[in-house]
């Protein structure tokens, strides 16, 4: 195997970097990563691809500590650095952590309020109370994620109301409302039809000028079509990170090129 | 040609064995629903018989004369209360302002008690000696006498002299007493000057409050009087009416019964029924007319009452030692005009008052639903069923487990839900739901012996005194059963709440968390808003609980059959109080089958069956939006 992590940046420019990071659910059993170490670059998008329960969701779900609700799980070697910071550092505060590293969920999940509310909420929860603030930032937001046009009218209707692909770009708009730094995707088309995930991937590659994203995609496809970069995980381990149009041209693991012919996965 | 496909299943009476499993069980379900509907039924057909016989009751108590008694009766039982305030203010300010006097009056009577009761052989003695005057027996008694007189009076330590602590800080006072009754005389009996001051002296000091108060006192006492004697002919009017209804009733039984027999048998019967004297018409006009005569009477008892009433207020004192009995006066002054009034408004009513005019069916329900007193019959003068003291009591002990059981069961759940680990979850949950295996008579066993004594003991600390209806005097009030209803709700809110709470998809607690909102405001803002209308439900599951429940209100509300009096506020809640659950459990028991006692009863019964009812269709109705909506 081997762990790569020349991506044809230099390593000055990333913004993720992760070192030699192993973590376990259920801690004292068997760890589901390991020695995972990569570095993403900022301002690009990097897919994780790679077999159901090689990790990749698991890898993405560190990246902004949502693996903490899980009572018994544990990061049990190496580190995770944003911005220069380890964040299972004891003084992160996870809240302030995630306010720089937005996520985007597998099935869209808006909350049971107006389209309104559900963009306003990150900047309410952060103690935002000026209207003109709000609304500014909620229009921006819907704009930013292609949704304006569509609900301009109806901003108090429920968000519950609208289409599928549509609450999923609720949620884009709501999470780049509160102007993250990362934004992590997990696998955010697999519960949408193929005319709605083409509109998130239109989506994402405008989003990339101002956001680092992060997807985990089941589909390689898709992962070719948006990504900068590509890492392919299998059993808990980093095989091989390169360029895309690398890992899909020239993959120099075998196992990854198998997967990407789809002889296994 | 033979089905290919004849079903192989044995059969049973021509239904096959799937068929058989199945009826089981739709038998089941049908029985459980049809025994719902006949108790409702039941309940219903019990109930609404209630009306045609309180219907009747009131006419009677019209007919009879009751009712313009009872004008009577309301007009003396709000004199008897201002006199009865005037009283105490009297004994306040007496003892405010001549304790010592009064101390040394009750104080020497205590001793002069003992010192007979104690010496009495010696007394006996003396006064034979005196009797016979022989110098030197007599001086032997006089020893003996005075000696024993010393001894009682040492042993009559502070304590049991003077019960009331007046003297406990009048030293002299107390020591002039002790001296006083060493040289008391028990057989010239003389009163020592020391007493008769001090009786001189109150006696002159309260003159003035006193002349108000007899006056006060003595004024309604012709109203009085002619209340007993009309009560006197209205109860008699009554029981012979009574009497001769159910010897009319008896006697068409008889004489119904008597067509089924023959011969010898039927005349028989018929003879025994023709012996019965039965009026044919009660002569309820001639009964009634003294009651009717005495009109006039009762004007002038009121009139006189009210100058009277008017000159002994007028002449109450305004200047007070005591607080308390200065706030009894004013109390007094403050009640004055509002009796007046409504001494006026009832003697307008009384003498518009006729004996035979009919009774209106909607007040044989308003009398129900708006009544205001539950006398039942075994209370003597009338029957009284007045529901609507059962229903605030009901109504005012929900609210108070609610507003108890609400924050404690709402937030265990979150808590519970969102916000502990697991392991604290895994013992917690059991142990809140585990109350619920507490038995109620345990818990109204408990609030008995340990709340109700907790509460009066502690409720007079500066730190609770404060709360409207504290300091608690009575150990078994609303508080108190409230209290203990409230824990009875905690697992049932607690548990559907949590249950709620979970039903929230994680993905909403999971966004909210990723879009950096604390734990606390993913709650208040995302989980608790998705779930709300289920925690309603549990609230209103809860409620339901509570208003049904009997054992713990039955022991621990105190059970006091009248309308909270208002004037405390919020402090009624440390009131007794009695409910409907309570109610039927208590008097059930003591009725006979088919009586208005009886039927009011079940009245009761279908009304909290209907407000129960209620309650868990809006519980069911919530219950299904929280489930459309997620």
């Amino acid at each position: 195997m081997t762990n790569s992590t020349s991506t044809g940046h230099n390593a000055d420019d990333s913004i993720i970097s992760i070192e030699d990071l192993s973590f376990s659910y259920d801690i004292g059993k068997t760890n589901t990563l390991r020695n995972i170490s990569l570095k993403i670059p900022e301002g690009r998008v990097t897919s994780f691809i790679g077999p159901s329960g090689c990790g990749k969701s698991t890898l993405l779900r560190c990246l902004n500590r949502m693996n903490d609700l899980v009572e018994t799980s544990r990061i049990t070697g190496g580190r995770i650095e944003i911005l220069g910071q380890d964040i299972n550092a004891p003084d992160v505060d996870v809240i302030e952590l995630r306010k720089h590293v937005g996520m985007l969920f597998q099935k869209y999940n808006p909350f049971p309020k107006s389209i309104y509310e559900n963009v306003a909420y990150g900047l309410r929860v952060q103690g935002v109370r000026r209207m003109d603030i709000l609304d500014q930032a909620v229009e921006e937001s819907l704009r930013k994620a292609a949704l304006w046009l569509e609900v301009k009218d109806r901003l108090d209707a429920s968000a519950l109301e609208l289409s599928g692909g549509q609450q999923q770009r609720l949620c884009i708009a709501r999470t780049i409302a509160v102007k993250p730094r990362i934004i992590l995707m997990d696998e955010p088309c697999s519960a949408l039809d193929p005319i709605a995930t083409a509109r998130i991937e239109e989506l994402i590659s405008e989003l990339q000028d101002d956001f680092t994203i992060v997807i985990v995609t089941h589909n390689m496809q898709q992962a070719a079509r948006v990504s900068d970069q590509t890492a392919f995980f299998y059993l808990g381990e980093l095989v091989e990170y390169a360029d895309t149009t690398t890992i899909f041209g020239n993959p120099k693991a075998k196992q990854t090129e198998d997967y990407i012919s789809g002889r296994f996965g | 040609m033979a089905n290919k496909f004849q079903s192989k299943e044995r059969r049973l009476f021509g239904v096959g064995i799937q068929g058989w499993i199945k009826g089981f069980f739709s038998g089941n379900a049908g029985v459980s629903m049809g025994v719902i509907f006949l108790i409702f039924l039941f309940l219903v057909f019990e109930a609404v018989r209630f009306f045609p016989d309180h219907h009747r009751e009131l006419k009677l108590v019209r007919r009879t004369g009751q009712e313009y008694v009872d004008f009577l009766r309301r007009e003396a039982r709000g004199y008897q209360e201002i006199s009865s305030y005037t009283n105490q203010a009297y004994f306040q300010e007496l003892d405010a302002r001549f304790g010592v006097q009064r101390g040394l009056v009750d104080g020497f009577e205590v001793l002069q008690g003992m010192i007979e009761d104690g010496a009495e052989p010696e007394i006996e003695a003396l006064a034979e000696a005196r009797d016979v005057s022989d110098p030197v027996a007599l001086r032997a008694a006089e020893k003996r006498y005075w000696g024993r007189v010393g001894e009682i009076v040492d042993s009559a330590e502070r304590s049991s002299v003077d019960s009331f602590g007046r003297l406990s800080t009048e030293e002299s006072a107390w020591q002039s007493l002790l001296q006083a009754a060493r040289r008391y005389d028990a057989v010239e009996e003389e009163t020592p000057d020391l007493i008769l001051a001090a009786e001189a002296r109150t006696e002159s000091g309260m003159a003035e409050f006193r002349k108000a108060k007899t006056m006060i006192s003595s004024a309604g006492s012709d109203l009085k009087n002619l209340r007993d004697r009309l009560v006197r002919i209205a109860s008699a009017t009554r029981k012979d009416a009574e009497t001769d209804y159910s010897l009319g009733m008896r006697k068409k039984a008889l004489l119904e019964g008597s067509g089924k027999l023959d011969g010898k048998a039927r005349e028989e019967q018929i003879a025994e029924a023709e012996a019965l004297k039965v009026l044919d018409q009660f002569p309820f006009e001639v009964r009634v007319q003294p009651i009717i005569d005495s009109h006039d009477e009762h004007q002038k008892a009121v009139e006189h009452l009210k100058e009277q009433l008017k000159k002994g207020i007028a002449a109450l004192p305004t200047e007070f030692s005591s607080e308390a009995s200065k706030k009894l006066v004013m109390k007094i002054r403050e009640a004055e005009p509002a009796y007046l009034e409504a001494l006026d408004q009832s003697l307008e009513e009384a003498s518009e008052w006729t004996w035979n005019e009919e009774v209106n069916w909607s007040s044989s329900v308003s009398r129900f639903f708006l009544g205001k007193e539950w006398k039942t019959a075994s209370g003597g003068w009338r029957q009284l069923y007045g529901f609507l003291p059962l229903f605030t009591g009901s109504v005012t002990i929900s609210m108070i487990a609610l507003c108890f059981a609400l924050p404690f069961s709402i937030g265990a759940a979150i808590y519970v839900n969102q916000l502990s680990s697991r392991w604290e979850r895994s013992f917690m949950k059991p142990a809140i739901e585990m109350i619920q295996a507490i038995p109620s008579i345990v818990l109204g066993f408990f609030g008995i012996m340990v709340l109700g004594n907790m509460l009066v003991e502690y409720s007079d600390s500066p730190w609770v005194s404060w709360l409207p209806g504290f300091p608690i005097t009575q150990r078994l009030n609303m508080l108190n059963a409230g209290m203990l209803l409230a824990l009875m709700a905690i697992p049932t809110i607690f548990t559907l709440c949590e249950d709620a709470l979970n039903n929230v998809p994680r993905s909403f607690s999971e966004a909210s968390l990723a879009l950096g909102a604390s734990r606390f405001q993913t709650v208040q803002r995302v989980v608790v808003p998705a779930a709300i209308s289920g925690i309603l439900a549990a609230v209103l599951l809860g409620l339901g609980r509570i208003i049904g429940e009997t054992m713990v209100v039955l022991l621990v509300a105190g059970n006091r059959i009248a309308m909270p009096d208002w004037g405390d506020g919020l402090g009624i809640i440390t009131q007794p109080s009695h409910t409907m659950t309570g109610i039927i459990a208590q008097e059930m028991g003591e009725v006979s089958e088919g009586t208005l006692h009886y039927r009011a009863l079940f009245l009761i019964g279908l009304v909290l069956f209907v407000v129960s009812l209620l309650i868990n269709l809006s519980a069911q109705k919530l219950t299904k939006r929280l489930g459309a909506h997620v």
